[in-house]
């Protein structure tokens, strides 16, 4: 799916609300950075550099392998802790799942030259689609107004 | 999606999301996404993306909203196209009744102008006309079936496609 494609059936920030309907207890932070989809994405997107940089409880993620839009990865947390994370990335999405965690942001083209954005995550509850979000509710604002310089300073 | 093998993958896909799995949840809209999309375009029309993409939302919401609730996940595709034909109908009613409908979908008849026509004809009806024609003589479900998604007695799809067809007709050979 494009991501600025209006005939698409569903762009990515909507279908990030369509994931956190069924997972209770999900929130989405939802917001716009000024600046065009691609310049956006290239940070988002960047797992392993500036990904760690923007996102409230991430500091480092290494790819293992990739596959098409299928990835595995390994990420440290800021409290030390380490999770292998299974998930999927294309321009606009991505949602990673490690055992006690997810991560899903996306993003699309909003027609003006900004960009949508969505972030949702927290601590998996075993056994049924349920999440406890990490942190307080300003983080993930944190990581918007982040992710805001972070494209700033590719411009 | 009348595919078995795809279907199989789907319930499997539905299956691994109700324990929990959200990378399954992914997949399974990625599944998914196509199939609402077709059957929510065909009812809202192409000229209303936004609605088109509000109805395969709300409709992909309600799966995922009930999919834990769901008895029989073997009934999935059947389940989410009652759900994707009643959220379209509702979104094109509340967008107006004079969005043109989606035939591209259709299998084409090799005549470019003739399904131009059909596409301009369609336009003018109602979303529940639309519909009904849709499933009855596009999609082939009988009227127990086309019932079933719209929710209506099968009575009513009767009735309700004897007047599509005669205002189909009429417009036609308008």
């Amino acid at each position: 799916m494009t991501t600025d494609d209006p005939t698409a059936p569903l762009d990515p920030v909507r279908r990030l609300h369509v994931m956190a309907a069924g997972i209770r207890g999900a929130r989405v932070t939802e917001g716009v950075v000024d600046a065009p989809f691609d310049r956006v994405w290239s940070v988002m997107g960047d797992l392993e550099g500036e990904f760690g940089r923007f996102q409230p409880d991430m500091r480092s993620v290494r790819v293992l392998h990739r596959d098409g839009d299928r990835l595995a990865a390994l990420a440290r947390s800021r409290y030390g802790m380490r999770a292998r994370f299974d998930g999927v990335i294309r321009p606009g999405w991505c949602w990673l799942q490690s055992r006690f965690l997810v991560v899903g942001m996306a993003a699309v083209a909003d027609g003006t030259g900004a960009t949508r954005v969505a972030l949702t995550g927290g601590v998996r509850v075993p056994g049924r689609a349920a999440l406890v979000p990490l942190g307080t509710r300003r983080e993930p604002r944190l990581a918007l107004a982040r992710l805001q310089q972070r494209v700033d300073g590719r411009a | 999606m009348a595919d078995p093998d795809e279907r199989s993958r789907g319930v499997a896909l539905a299956r691994a999301a109700r324990r929990g799995d959200t990378l399954a949840m992914s997949d399974l809209l990625d599944h998914l996404t196509p199939h609402v999309g077709r059957i929510c375009g065909r009812i809202c029309g192409p000229a209303a993306a936004a609605g088109r993409q509000d109805a395969v939302q709300e409709t992909l919401t309600a799966v995922f909203r009930g999919l834990r609730s769901l008895r029989d996940v073997d009934a999935l595709y059947g389940w989410v196209r009652v759900l994707a034909v009643r959220e379209a109908v509702r979104v094109a009613r509340r967008d107006g009744r004079d969005t043109p409908a989606e035939l591209a979908a259709l299998p084409s008849p090799g005549d470019a102008q003739l399904a131009a026509d059909i596409r301009d004809v369609l336009s003018r009806l109602t979303p529940e006309h639309r519909a009904v024609l849709l499933l009855r003589d596009v999609e082939g479900l009988d009227e127990r079936a086309a019932a079933g998604l719209l929710g209506i007695p099968e009575g009513t799809v009767k009735s309700r496609l004897h007047r599509a067809r005669t205002v189909f007709r009429r417009m036609w050979t308008a």
